[in-house]
């Protein structure tokens, strides 16, 4: 009861003392504001990746394997993967005939920097994505218009196309593309559907890819290209990820006819590693914004510490008149350490209110310039905000203590004759 | 010395109290061997000069400084077995100061600060409020509940003030100079206050070096050099002794 009365009498004299001395009171909590700005914007920057990140897995599918040639973790080196020998269709071929334990199999065969045509547009930078069509059963096969070829287009070879979001924009604005033909290397193809926008930060590449039959492929680029397939495996659940990959590379080692003491020639490749590439690049984040945001929080510190020394001294009387009518020591302490908490708090406050204005501007504009900052969220997480209140306080408690140390040990005497 | 407090327990006492400076490597006695009782209601004034240590012993009764040799006891307590906090919490309880200076708190008006003490002692904010109107109202300033200090005249203020110190009903007010910083009017006006406090049963010590304010006072001690020069009943508020002036 007398500490909730102490605490409330605190805040009371707090905001009043910061009320009365706005200008003071703003320069020294600037460097807050400027610390507990920087862990927000790191923050929001940070969850904005990371929700980019777990979209992205998503739409790849957490239960998702990937035998290539090529090394999604970068971890070896690149010349030793390029002199990997090529996974073939025949392997392919061998390897889903062998291995029944997946949901769906799919081959994957890419052209990247292709150009295609219509009568009256060019549009490069398209990758050209041979594929069964058992590929429309994985996430990434969404639909948004018309279909996935089928398996009876798929064998016959036959030229039809379903298309990235981007192409289809590209290609055909503001018209329906089902129907219309696109040239791929002279070759025209029909349009029969369109896949869903994916969009995100990691997987926007998906939006440029054009699908066709992976016999189609072949018959476009023959022996001119020289790629390696890729051999995507549903598994079905992530329990049964570790087992699944472990009688892949089984199957995979026997068919590339592999002796046991032979390294692997292929790589297994899952979503697991976007985890990682994402939490390296939040380290950098983390790296840099902690460096700065110490360095903020000790000026800040350091102005608090200051402007609560000044604030004693100029209340060296209202102490010993508090005194004299029966605060303790511990009264006094609390007061000016609540002082400095408030003051924080409402740098804090401030910092907030800058920064929602700032990301909610950034969101809404800097994607139509840059668009791959479109992961950023046009508002502040709210444990960011829970955590730079808390943050706020602890830096008002700490930087409070000395000053507030020196407030409760007046001697009420010496203070009373002060004027 | 007055024959009605024979029996009565003692409010405070004083027992060969001293009180010591150290300047340089000197020692300053501000106080020496001071022995004092005082009963309940009694209505004491200390006089001397400046210098004869009676802030000293103003500081020291009203638990604000503690005596370097000798024994306090107020209400029974000894004040010098007391830590700082303890003796914040005898200031709370015991004793209601009033200054020359007024210290009132600029900021806050009068009804917050006479609600100050109450804060202190843990009270909840209606009965502080109730109280702190109470104590403004038996001054006589009903009509200044929201006036900071710089809107109140200076008797308004040692109103204000006085009220501060009778709030927590404390078994001691402890008043220094309180007229010292007042025009003669408003000097007079105070001191028929603190005459009305005495007469509702409250013990009062008033500081002065002027002799007319502290003929108000029913008992005088009279200090010089840190020692108690005499200690008497004033003859103009005690009618059945006969004391010399």
């Amino acid at each position: 009861m007398k500490l909730l009365a102490e605490l409330s009498e605190g805040i009371r004299i707090s905001l009043d003392s910061i009320w009365t001395n706005k200008l003071r009171s703003f320069l020294a909590t600037l460097g807050v504001v400027i610390g507990i700005s920087f862990v927000v914007l790191m923050g929001w920057a940070i969850s904005g990746l990371d929700n980019a990140l777990q979209d992205s897995i998503n739409l790849i599918g957490e239960d998702m394997l990937y035998i290539d040639k090529w090394d999604w973790s970068g971890g070896k080196k690149w010349d030793e993967l390029r002199n990997r020998k090529n996974i073939t269709y025949q392997q392919f071929k061998q390897f889903s005939s062998d291995f029944n334990s997946a949901e769906v199999i799919v081959p994957g065969i890419t052209n990247w920097g292709a150009t295609v045509k219509t009568n009256n547009v060019n549009f490069t930078g398209v990758s050209i994505y041979g594929t069964s069509a058992d590929f429309a059963r994985l996430p990434t096969g969404n639909i948004e218009l018309g279909r996935f070829f089928t398996s009876f287009e798929e064998l016959r070879n036959l030229r039809v196309a379903v298309i990235g979001s981007k192409v289809a924009r590209s290609l055909f604005p503001e018209q329906n593309p089902l129907g219309k033909y696109l040239k791929i290397e002279g070759q025209d193809f029909m349009v029969i559907g369109v896949v869903k926008k994916q969009g995100t930060m990691l997987m926007d590449f998906i939006d440029d890819r054009i699908y066709i039959p992976i016999g189609s492929f072949f018959n476009l680029y023959g022996g001119k290209l020289d790629r390696s397939l890729s051999i995507g495996i549903k598994v079905g659940s992530r329990e049964r990820l570790d087992e699944v990959r472990e009688e892949a590379r089984g199957i995979m080692r026997s068919i590339r006819n592999l002796k046991p003491w032979q390294e692997d020639d292929f790589s297994i490749n899952e979503t697991k590693i976007f985890e990682e590439i994402v939490s390296t690049f939040r380290l950098y984040v983390w790296g840099i914004g902690i460096g700065m945001t110490v360095l903020a929080f000790i000026v800040g510190m350091i102005g608090i510490m200051n402007i609560m020394f000044v604030s004693v001294a100029e209340r060296t009387k209202e102490i010993g008149i508090r005194k004299s009518v029966g605060a303790n020591n511990r009264s006094i302490l609390l007061q000016f350490l609540m002082e400095a908490a408030t003051l924080c708090l409402v740098g804090a406050f401030t910092s907030i209110v800058i920064c929602s204005i700032l990301v909610f501007l950034v969101a809404t504009f800097l994607p139509k310039f840059i668009p791959e900052t479109g992961f950023l969220q046009p508002f502040l997480p709210f444990e960011f905000v829970l955590y730079a209140s808390l943050v706020a306080i602890l830096v008002g408690l700490i930087s409070g203590l000395m000053p507030a140390y020196r407030a409760s040990r007046v001697d009420p005497i010496e203070s009373l004759r002060y004027e | 010395m007055n024959v009605n407090n024979l029996n009565r327990n003692p409010l405070i006492e004083l027992k060969n109290i001293s009180k010591v400076y150290l300047v340089g490597e000197e020692q300053v006695f501000a106080l020496r061997d001071i022995n004092l009782t005082i009963y309940p209601n009694e209505y004491v004034a200390i006089m001397g000069p400046s210098g004869s240590g009676k802030s000293t012993l103003m500081n020291i009764i009203g638990c604000l400084d503690t005596p370097t040799t000798g024994e306090y006891i107020l209400k029974g307590i000894n004040i010098r077995e007391l830590d700082d906090n303890d003796l914040a919490s005898i200031r709370n309880k015991e004793i209601g100061f009033v200054f020359q200076m007024f210290n009132l708190l600029p900021r806050a008006n009068a009804l917050k600060n006479v609600e100050l003490p109450l804060i202190y002692a843990g009270i909840n904010k209606s009965e502080r409020i109730e109280r702190a109107k109470k104590a403004l109202i038996s001054v006589g300033l009903e009509d200044r509940l929201t006036h900071k200090p710089n809107e109140l005249s200076g008797g308004q203020r040692q109103k204000v003030a006085i009220a501060r110190a009778l709030v927590t009903n404390p078994s001691l007010i402890l008043a220094d100079e309180p007229t010292g910083n007042l025009d003669s009017k408003s000097g007079e006006d105070i001191m028929r206050l603190f005459h009305q406090i005495w007469k509702e049963g409250n013990t009062i010590i008033l500081v002065t070096h002027e002799r007319e304010i502290a003929m108000n006072a029913q008992r005088i001690i009279r200090l010089r050099d840190g020692r108690i020069e005499s200690d008497e009943l004033n003859p103009q508020k005690v009618v059945f002794e006969s004391v010399e002036e």
